[in-house]
């Protein structure tokens, strides 16, 4: 836990803005952030290949959907395991309201962070009023995730088996069509940013220690007065909303979905629980972090082994979760937060405020 | 609805479940004894079949004679799973035991795809469409085998875990874990014991299912959700309970798939299950869990 960082600073004599930056290791973990959002805007600059391009964007809609997992499971350790049901809620409302209402994805995307939250609010109430917790709330995400599977393949009026799509037309900026990839990179950027912000607010603000206080432990943190179910319920509603919002764009991008690719435990550990595990549940850097190193590295293995074989990707996630969790529990940030103490430490001996 | 098709589709949904029920015993035996859901149960299943076809294809071995392979190489596994990663974790934050174990489940699977790709396979033994009809009723062979199979199973399972002593050390250390260590019990070894058992029974699930049933390396995930919700009705770690529930389920399966037709039947265990899961957490057969 971090202490309260005022008295601190203050301690430290002469201080400027990049040492108060720097001494705290939030912000140095949201510098990180920018720094590779910064990097990944640049990227067309270089990269012309659309194939590279595209597991760039794709790592970055993973990494705006990885920060809404971290909001529920890393902060508040609801194991929210079938996440992917309100990216597919998402996905599938934003298409609807494309197809079938001529509604811009620009408006459809909002509407379909609005439907995810509401079905979070739905799912985090009846859990909660029935005390669902860890591997019981997960079992229970799980079955609902295949009962709504078998729904929405039996749901004509959403395409049923056959899944939903849209015809590529003429590119133009109201359908959020584009003739080239790069602008699909700059809203996915451009999501990552409101991301990371709304992730650092809630982290920095009372509302973030609730969470981190339910994480450790749920009972203790209900006896000191923390309203649990509340802060629980708000933690599945952000989470759900900006999944929401995420599968929404991921629609718009692959332009195609069907039931046994939206409801799929082994794309939900790809998209939404890789990137925040490896790169460190429960920090401000982690999904980011892990959705850049996950999917570029999923592809060179895919490439490097592929020969027609499919299951690389699966045996590249797989083997990351299990190492991550006998090796660095703490992911990759956690491994960068050990490095970045020992220099505060070297340079600052009297202390960062970190405990 | 006549008597014939009435006792029909209890039969059928008997036989589904003598599978389900040795998949559950073998999560409930792993939840008992080390209290943790093991994410990657269906998995072991999956592999299970998968050995049948390939000692099948490659050795022309029929499935039955695989039944004992399977059991000791999976077996293995799990013992090999539990002793290099499981345990590991025993202590660790229930999410990252959940995380691990789905990080095994997403590893298996892909190893699989990668092997044997993700085409769905089958095989085909001379008894495949075989049926015996008994006064009306319509058994298939392999079912029928498969059902009385996993029925002997579980109660050698059950002989095991009461009336010999390593079984009942297993019993021990499901009831307390230390007080079995100042036993004199090697509590570990009955840990890699149990998930070792756990996984191999639910191989030879697998393997059973195998003379008439198409496999992909997804199956798993259908039969772990399946198995939990058998578990979580009959009460976690409660092996009579995991034993009941599965033939309970397979009934209502049978039932639903009648009703509503074959795809749609996992809706009436998804609602079983959460209706359960709301408002007696603690299954048929137990008391709250603390």
């Amino acid at each position: 836990m971090t202490v309260d960082k005022s008295t601190n600073t203050s301690t430290v004599k002469s201080h400027t803005w990049l040492r108060d930056v720097f001494l705290d290791w939030d912000r140095t973990q949201m510098v990180i952030c920018f720094v590779l959002v910064v990097l990944l805007a640049l990227t067309p600059l270089f990269i012309n290949s659309t194939y590279y391009l595209g597991i760039i964007i794709l790592a970055t809609i993973y990494a705006f959907i990885g920060i809404s997992w971290n909001i529920v499971a890393g902060f508040t350790g609801q194991l929210l395991i079938a996440q992917i049901i309100f990216l597919a809620i998402g996905a599938y409302t934003t298409i609807v309201l494309f197809n079938n209402f001529l509604i811009s994805p620009w408006v459809g995307i909002l509407i379909a962070g609005i439907v995810s939250g509401l079905c979070g609010v739905v799912v985090a109430f009846i859990t909660l009023r029935y005390g669902l917790k860890m591997d019981y709330f997960a079992l229970f995400t799980i079955a609902l995730m295949v009962a709504l599977r078998t729904l929405f393949l039996k749901w004509d009026y959403v395409g049923g088996a056959v899944g939903m799509w849209f015809g590529l037309t003429n590119p133009s900026f109201d359908k959020m069509i584009f003739a080239n990839k790069a602008p699909y990179l700059y809203i996915a950027l451009g999501l990552v940013v409101i991301g990371l912000i709304i992730q650092y607010r809630i982290y920095r603000s009372k509302i973030g220690k609730y969470f981190l206080a339910i994480r450790e432990d749920d009972d203790a943190a209900s006896a000191l007065g923390v309203n649990t179910s509340r802060y629980k319920m708000v933690a599945v509603v952000i989470g759900a909303s900006m999944a929401g919002v995420g599968g929404g764009f991921y629609m718009m991008y692959v332009t195609f979905i069907e039931p046994p690719q939206g409801f799929n435990l082994g794309l939900n550990v790809e998209i939404v629980m890789a990137g925040p595990i490896i790169g460190g549940l429960g920090s401000l850097a982690g999904p980011i972090v892990g959705a850049l190193l996950n999917k570029p590295f999923a592809e060179i293995m895919r490439g490097a082994l592929a020969e027609g074989r499919s299951g690389n990707s699966l045996i590249v996630y797989g083997s990351f979760l299990i190492l991550t969790i006998m090796f660095m529990p703490r992911g990759v940030t956690g491994v960068l937060h050990t490095i970045y103490r020992r220099i505060i430490n070297r340079f600052y001996p009297q202390g960062t405020g970190e405990s | 609805m006549s008597p014939e098709i009435f006792f029909q589709i209890i039969v059928n949904g008997l036989f589904t479940g003598g599978i389900y029920s040795l998949v559950a015993v073998g999560l409930t035996l792993i939840y008992g004894v080390m209290v943790i859901v093991n994410f990657a149960h269906g998995e072991f299943l999956m592999l299970g079949i998968y050995v049948a076809f390939w000692a099948f294809t490659l050795m022309d071995m029929d499935p039955y004679i695989v039944v004992p392979i399977a059991f000791v190489l999976i077996f293995g596994l799990g013992a090999l799973v539990q002793r290099g990663l499981v345990q590991r974790v025993l202590d660790a934050h229930p999410l990252n035991q959940i995380i691990l174990l789905v990080g095994v489940s997403t590893l298996l699977i892909g190893l699989v795809q990668f092997f044997f790709s993700a085409e769905p396979k089958a095989i085909h033994v001379p008894y495949e469409t075989a049926v015996i009809s008994i006064s009306g009723l319509r058994l298939a062979i392999a079912r029928l085998v498969a059902f009385f199979a996993s029925m002997i199973i579980s109660l050698l399972l059950y002989l095991f875990l009461h009336y010999t002593r390593t079984g009942k050390a297993i019993r021990a250390v499901s009831q307390s874990r230390d007080a079995s260590r100042l036993m004199g019990i090697n509590v570990n070894f009955i840990y890699y014991l149990t998930f070792g058992i756990g996984a191999g029974i639910t191989a030879v699930a697998g393997v059973l299912l195998a003379p008439n049933h198409r496999m992909i390396p997804t199956m798993g995930q259908g039969y772990s959700v399946i198995a939990f919700v058998v578990v979580v009705l009959g009460t976690m770690g409660n092996f009579i309970g995991a034993f009941v529930g599965g033939l309970i389920i397979g009934v209502v399966e049978a039932f639903a798939g009648f009703y509503l037709g074959g795809d749609v039947k996992i809706i009436a265990s998804m609602m079983i299950f959460i209706l359960i899961l709301l408002f007696r957490p603690a299954g048929l057969f137990g008391r709250r869990r603390t």
